[in-house]
């Protein structure tokens, strides 16, 4: 269930170097998952159209911004943060793009005048003030228009080949990830495939390269790396090419070193958002992560060395990643619960150094019967979760909604790979990873004044884990 | 607060005439504007109390009286209970307000007309010399900050230890807003403005910010870009070894590791150019505590201090006039802006914005700036108060345990001129007792403005204004037992029986060094037995006091959010996190464990300096 609204809001802005202010207007459409309630804690998608008058003295002035393209975001916790932030990009009519950023600041006190006033900066892509804006929502004029807009509306989900198409648009400093992990049942083999587009920030040409880790049961790991190559835009169904590795939504191929692979989809499960669906669409977060095709069979070869592996139907999955970098610290858990049910973690520490101290944010998105936990926002659940990164133990505990949950991941030595990559700016790291971990996965309920265990998984040496850090 | 009804009290108090009394009482009104609202009452009821005393004893006014019958009224004053307070109080108030019309507020050419034989009595040398020019600061006024910004990191409070703390989150490449309350101070303002004006718009509540308590203890606080270290006398001292130890191994703080902690005192040392004071401009208030201690066999040594460059012109407290003394203004925040640092100036911080158990960032007025780490350096009686408005004020301990580093005052009078204002505002130390957690150093000031208050009323205050420049000072301060409490609108503060003991044998020993000095007598200070000539006098007019009768001011307050290991004793852990939310720093003198028995800014700017980097 979606909710949609519109909302109209005028007043000015001042601009620096200007005298004068000038009259803005901005008239936005939201959308948000679940229902617009006081209690929420919601983060809606915004598109709408940005105003800014021409000089105040000249009624003929051309418009300073007149775009009907903005968008952006709107975060809403009216009680539980007690903020209403809009974060929108807009350009101006001589095609610079800015942000407007700026928050209703509710205080209970004074419920009217804080809701209806929305003080903003504006700025430019280098995070320079360019001006001021004061915006009011006129409740005589705009409240029942507003009211009357409101809408709630199931639409058809973006589609897993949607959701697999590159994004990268030019800008540098970025990196896209297109990674499968899968496990064949019959040897205990576990695969990992890792394609990353890569482009550097000091804005040299973007390129394709990954690896792929075969671990076989009862044997060390092995690791092969392909590319780099510049990268090229895919064509057809394809949405990634380095070289000969290709991966389209129904199909993994390639080969790097003495390794080569030729694996056929089927199934997969609706997309699994363990970040928010709106932090996937905009990237105001440093790196978003989702799962395109959590639950999906794979069939086909895998040669390594000697040894070749028929895959039937082996479970497994295609994840995305989208950001700047990697984080400063971060763990990884892809577990399979069979029957189409999975439990996703992320759990990442922010690569700004000021931040590092904070505990790590641990998104948690446990699918079971068809229904995704925690029910709201995956952000703002991460707030009643800790992660405690370690090797080769590491665990999330706390609340998933009104469950408990303790999640106990071991990576052991002997079955995993550590690589060693660099980011976009340069700064190395190490990601240890394994598809052969152990993990335990206990949600506990309360009923009759007591915790009890609601359900729990055991993975034996089948669940899909890493732990990354700069080292 | 009345001018007519302070006039005629201003005329009895001070033993001035009426047309003096007139300006006095004035500038008085005009300073009390700036103190806190029951400071300014109870100097309201002051001169109320000694004019009803006037009509109760003769009928009339106070003004119709004689100069004679005026003093009678004042004795009758002190003699009720509670009297002798208020009329003190009232006196420390008239001699500020004097210590500006007597002679600096005059035109130079005035100055000279009316004390054309005594040149040396001048408060304040003039300054031919040029000032060291200010190092540029980003600043920005509240009003013209914008509404609604984000920022990495927020400081809250630009002093000693939010300055190192800006610059440390700056150079690490955070976006760093410094959010300070006070204003920018030039050095243009010190050396054009006269000190009693200067005095009240450095200083929170005026200068006259009071902890309560038998007796009551003044707690000057600086405010402005810069914090207290723009009016801070210079003095630097290293944390003493037998104090890191204790912090490490009785509050469990590993950076107070000596071996560690040695070298972030170098750095700020060398941040600050701390130096011993050369003694050619130490002045003569120095030069006689050194004599003094000298014949009593006592350690004593010119005090190491930030200020290369000092030329003695004493105004240390009201803002040096030539950038001399190095304030952090002058070092850490410029260093901090050109790493990217601002400051917003005349912005004091309701509170912070904490959502989900995790700072979000601070409101002021109708500012607000997101960041997802807040550093509270807003002092050790402003911090744990902004933590309670945050309503992260849940730690029992937060706003306990404030130390104060109680000081006493001593003068002697000489039969030379001593001229103590002009020379080295804070000179020289006497670390004998030092080990008893009692630190004498020499201090003067201009008349006025130093804690030490001249005994009597009328004629005889008068009498020793007019010596004041044969009095040489000295201060001395006790490590004290942490018996302060901050509360959202009032300090209160508990003397220890035995810090007042300690403070009673502070006096005698500052006696016989000015005593050892040559000083035909010792003004004590003590209501009872104001002066003292030989030892046994001193000895006798000490232990005369009862510790509501000292006169104490303090100048180090701390240890209001105290770190420590221990979560049930400690509202700060070991490296600096406020407990029970994420994302709050507390890096000012609040976060020291106990008192650091020294003057404290390198401490706090080394703690602040180790908090930060691991955090950065
Ligand atoms: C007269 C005097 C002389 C001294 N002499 C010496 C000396 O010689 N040697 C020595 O080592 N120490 C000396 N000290 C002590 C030393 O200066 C202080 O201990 C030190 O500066 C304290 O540092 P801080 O960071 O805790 O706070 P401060 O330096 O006091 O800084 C706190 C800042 O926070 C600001 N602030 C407070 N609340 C808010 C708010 N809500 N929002 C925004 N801003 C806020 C204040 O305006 C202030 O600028 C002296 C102190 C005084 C009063
Ligand atoms: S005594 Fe103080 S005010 Fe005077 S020059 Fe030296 S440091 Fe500056």
């Amino acid at each position: 269930m979606r909710t949609a609204f519109r909302e109209v809001m005028t007043g000015d802005v001042r601009l620096a170097g200007e005298p004068a202010a000038r009259a803005m207007r901005l008239e936005l459409r939201a959308e948000l998952p679940g229902l617009l309630h006081p209690w929420m804690a919601a983060t809606a998608e915004v598109t709408g159209h940005v105003h800014v008058a021409g000089s105040g003295d000249d009624p003929a002035a051309p418009d300073w911004a007149d775009d009907p393209a903005a968008t952006g975001i709107l975060e809403i916790a009216p009680l539980r943060a007690r903020r209403i932030r809009y974060r929108l990009s807009f350009t101006t009519a001589d095609g610079r793009r800015l942000h407007l950023d700026g928050w209703k600041s509710i205080r209970l006190g004074r419920p009217v005048r804080t809701m209806t006033r929305l003080p903003a900066t504006v700025l430019d892509d280098s995070g320079r003030v360019v001006g001021e804006a004061r915006l009011r929502f006129a409740l005589t004029r705009q409240l029942l228009p507003m009211a009357v807009s409101v809408r709630t509306r199931t639409d058809p989900p973006p589609t897993a080949a949607d959701l697999l198409r590159p994004r990268w648009r030019g800008r540098p400093g970025r990196l896209e990830v297109w990674y499968a992990t899968i496990t064949e049942p019959r040897t205990g083999t576990g695969l990992w495939l890792h394609h990353e587009l890569v482009a550097p920030g000091d804005g040299a040409a973007p390129y394709a390269h990954g690896w792929t880790g075969v671990f076989p049961a009862g044997a060390a790991p092995v690791l092969a790396r392909f590319g780099p190559v510049p990268w090229r835009a895919p064509d057809g169904p394809e949405v990634y090419r380095a070289g000969e590795v290709t991966v389209s939504a129904d199909r993994l191929r390639g080969s790097a070193g003495d390794l080569s692979w030729d694996l056929r989809r089927c199934g997969g499960g609706a997309p699994l958002y363990t970040f928010p669906r709106w932090a996937w669409r905009h990237d105001v977060l440093p790196a978003a992560q989702i799962v395109p095709l959590p639950a999906a069979t794979f069939t086909g070869t895998l040669r390594y060395g000697q040894t070749v592996v028929e895959l039937a139907r082996a479970p497994g999955n295609i994840a995305r990643i989208d950001g700047h970098g990697n984080a400063a610290r971060w763990a990884w858990l892809h577990a399979d619960l069979g029957g189409g049910d999975v439990c996703e973690v992320v759990a990442a520490v922010a690569a700004r150094p000021w931040l590092s101290r904070l505990p790590a944010l641990p998104m948690v998105r446990l699918r079971v019967g068809g229904v995704d936990l925690p029910g709201g926002d995956p952000l703002l659940g991460a707030a009643r979760l800790r992660a405690d990164l370690d090797l080769p133990h590491w665990t999330v505990t706390g609340r998933l909604g009104g469950a408990r949950l303790r999640i106990d991941v071991i990576q052991p030595a002997d079955r995993t790979l550590a690589v060693e990559y660099v980011n976009p700016d340069g700064s190395p790291v190490v990601c240890h990873n394994t598809e052969r971990a152990h993990a335990r996965i206990v949600v506990e309920r309360r009923t009759g004044g007591q915790w009890r265990t609601w359900r729990s998984w055991t993975l034996d040496g089948t669940a899909h884990a890493e732990v990354g850090r700069r080292e | 607060m009345s001018e007519r009804a302070l006039r005629a009290v201003a005329a009895a108090v001070l033993g001035v005439d009426d047309a003096r009394a007139r300006v006095v009482a004035a500038r008085a009104v005009r300073l009390a504007g700036a103190f806190p609202r029951p400071v300014a009452a109870g100097l309201r009821a002051a001169a109320v109390t000694v004019n009803a005393a006037a009509y109760a004893r003769t009928g009339t006014g106070l003004a119709a009286l004689t100069p004679d019958r005026r003093e009678a009224v004042c004795a009758a004053v002190t003699a009720l209970p509670g009297g002798a307070q208020l009329l003190d109080a009232l006196k420390t108030v008239l001699l500020l307000a004097a210590s500006d019309t007597a002679v600096a507020a005059m035109p130079r050419q005035a100055r000279a007309d009316r004390l054309p034989a005594r040149p040396d009595r001048l408060p304040a040398r003039p300054d031919p010399l040029p000032a060291r020019p200010d190092p540029p600061l980003t600043c920005i006024t509240a009003a013209e900050w914008p509404a609604r910004t984000s920022a990495d990191v927020v400081v809250v409070g630009s002093g000693a230890g939010g300055a190192v703390a800006a610059r440390e989150f700056a150079r690490a490449g955070a976006r760093v807003v410094v959010v300070e309350e006070g204003r920018r101070f030039t050095v243009d303002e010190f050396r054009r403005l006269p000190p009693a004006d200067r005095f009240v718009s450095l200083y929170r509540d005026g200068g006259a910010t009071l902890a309560l308590g038998r007796p009551p203890v003044l707690l000057p606080q600086g405010r402005g870009v810069g914090g207290t270290t723009l009016v801070n006398s210079g003095t630097c001292y290293r944390t003493p070894t037998r104090v890191l130890r204790r912090w490490r191994d009785a509050y469990g703080v590993p950076v107070a590791d000596p071996a560690h902690f040695d070298r972030l005192l170098d750095e700020v040392e060398a941040l600050l150019a701390v130096a011993p004071q050369p003694t050619d401009v130490l002045g003569r208030n120095g030069a006689l505590a050194l004599a003094g201690a000298r014949r009593l066999g006592w350690r004593a040594a010119p005090l190491r201090r930030n200020a290369p460059g000092c030329a003695g012109s004493c105004q240390c407290a009201v803002g040096c006039p030539r950038n001399a003394k190095n304030g952090v203004h002058l070092n850490a925040l410029p260093q901090a802006c050109a790493a990217g640092a601002v400051i917003v100036t005349g912005a004091r911080v309701r509170r912070l914005l904490v959502t989900g158990g995790r700072a979000a960032g601070v409101r002021f007025g109708e500012h607000e700036i997101l960041a997802p780490l807040v550093v509270v350096a807003a002092g050790a009686v402003e911090t744990p108060r902004l933590l309670r408005r945050s309503g992260l004020g849940g730690h029992p301990q937060l706003g306990r345990n404030l130390a104060v580093h109680p000081a006493v005052s001593v003068a002697g009078r000489f039969a030379e001129p001593v001229v103590s204002w002009s020379g080295v505002l804070q000179s020289v130390g006497i670390e004998e007792l030092h080990d008893d957690g009692v630190l004498i150093e020499a201090t003067a000031g201009p008349p006025g403005l130093v804690s030490f208050v001249p005994p009597g009323y009328g004629r005889t205050l008068r009498a020793q204004l007019d010596g004041a420049d044969r009095l040489a000072t000295l201060g001395a301060m006790v490590a004290d037992v942490p018996g302060g409490r901050v509360g959202a609108r009032t300090v209160r503060y508990r003397l220890a029986p035995t810090d007042a003991d300690r403070l009673r044998e502070a006096i005698v020993a500052m006696g016989r060094v000015l005593l050892a000095a040559g000083a035909d007598e010792v003004l004590t200070g003590i209501e009872a037995r104001p002066y003292a000539r030989t030892a046994d006098e001193l000895a006798a007019a000490a232990a005369s006091a009862a510790p509501a009768d000292l006169h104490l001011a303090a100048f180090h307050p701390g240890g209001t959010a105290r770190m420590g290991a221990d979560p049930a004793r400690a509202p700060v852990d070991p490296a600096g996190r406020l407990r029970g939310v994420h994302g709050v720093l507390v890096v000012d003198a609040s976060a020291l464990p106990t008192c650091p028995e020294v003057n404290p800014q390198l401490s706090i700017m080394a703690l602040a300096l180790a908090v930060s980097r691991a955090a950065a």
